[in-house]
């Protein structure tokens, strides 16, 4: 009884806290002046039906090359933690048979769940979504493969091989962009095209495809580290 | 003609709803993990493919394929899930309830449901 009354004190003074904050909020019932500009000018500039990804991707592009880098530090931080030496690691390890459901579903979700993160990825600037969410989507795809099947070894070669083209493409569609349009990544360099059409606003599918794999091969690095890592007996 | 798709739609939308409302109470009156997670399962399958039968019936003619891949996807996935989830937590040993009077998945493993694999990497 005592720890669930201190959890409700704790919820009211938490409450006690947190009022001011709402009292005093005030919604803006205006677009700040950048806002009013992008809502204004986003369609015309970039061609994409997706707002949200004309700013990621070319307004604020790079700041989303920033956030792939922190994502990239972050993989390389848990690999360098995460590795063992080898001769610290045993020979083998036990783990439960897997399921014959799982194993079997596996083999008809796998191929499903990657078209869908390629789906998203490449319909990132007309639909909700983009590469981050596309590459999340594959990587979930490879943690099932890892699930279903514990033999499954994750070629590193590739993943690298991917992951740094990937993030070079990025850099060179962006530097690309100050010599054939306005400035780095600039999505101008091919063309516009018609609004809410799959081949649409310049070099945002690109990019954001590039992004995707990039994204979703570090993931999956990750998840395939964690694997390598279990040295239980 | 368009209307009656509508009703029958948005019957749908509120039978799919009702069922999820029902998961959700399920979930919290269940006694251990094991109920809840058949009960948030199921009920919850059901609700959302109602509510995705739904949406087909009231906008059938620019939504009816995603939704039938929809459909597919949280028929694969759903029950999968859950069944794995239930079966790491019987093997970690979650606590039953303590009416729980049989134990089918006991009397079928015995010794051997181990397996070595070897590590590389």
């Amino acid at each position: 009884m005592g720890k669930k009354t201190l959890i409700v004190l704790l919820m009211v003074a938490m409450a006690a806290v947190l009022y001011p904050l709402y009292e005093s909020y005030q919604g803006s019932e205006q677009l700040t002046e950048l806002g009013q500009y992008y809502a204004d000018n986003g369609v015309q500039d970039t061609g994409a039906a997706n707002l949200v990804t004309s700013v990621v991707v070319t307004y604020r592009g790079l700041d989303t090359l920033g956030e792939v880098t922190i994502l990239f530090l972050a993989a390389s931080v848990i690999s360098f933690f995460l590795s063992f030496k080898k001769e610290d690691r045993k020979e083998s390890r036990e783990i439960r048979n897997i399921t014959e459901i799982l194993t079997t579903a596996s083999q008809v979700l796998i191929p499903m769940i990657y078209m869908l993160g390629v789906y998203i990825f490449v319909n990132g600037h007309l639909t909700p979504g983009g590469g981050f969410q596309g590459g999340a989507v594959i990587a979930s795809g490879t943690l099932l493969m890892f699930l279903s099947n514990p033999d499954f070894k994750l070629s590193h070669k590739v993943i690298h091989y991917v992951e740094s083209t990937s993030g070079v493409v990025f850099v060179l569609i962006g530097v690309l962009g100050i010599f054939m349009a306005g400035g780095f990544l600039d999505n101008r360099i091919l063309g516009l095209g018609e609004v809410n059409t799959l081949f649409s606003a310049g070099a945002i599918p690109v990019i954001y495809t590039f992004l995707g794999l990039k994204v979703g091969t570090e993931l999956s690095n990750v998840l395939g580290i964690f694997v390598e890592s279990q040295n239980e007996q | 003609m368009g209307n009656i798709l509508d009703i029958l739609g948005g019957i749908f939308l509120v039978v799919g709803s009702l069922s999820l409302l029902i998961a959700s109470i399920g979930i919290y009156r269940m006694p251990d993990f094991y109920n809840r997670i058949q009960v948030g399962t199921k009920a919850s399958t059901f609700g959302l493919l109602l509510i995705v039968v739904g949406v087909a019936l009231i906008s059938p003619i620019t939504w009816i394929g995603k939704l039938i891949a929809l459909m597919l996807f949280v028929l694969f996935t759903n029950p999968i899930s859950s069944h794995v989830i239930a079966r790491a937590a019987y093997f970690t040993k979650v606590p039953f309830t303590k009416e729980t009077k049989v134990d089918k998945l006991h009397d079928v493993i015995s010794e051997g449901h181990m397996k070595k694999v070897k590590n590389n990497g």
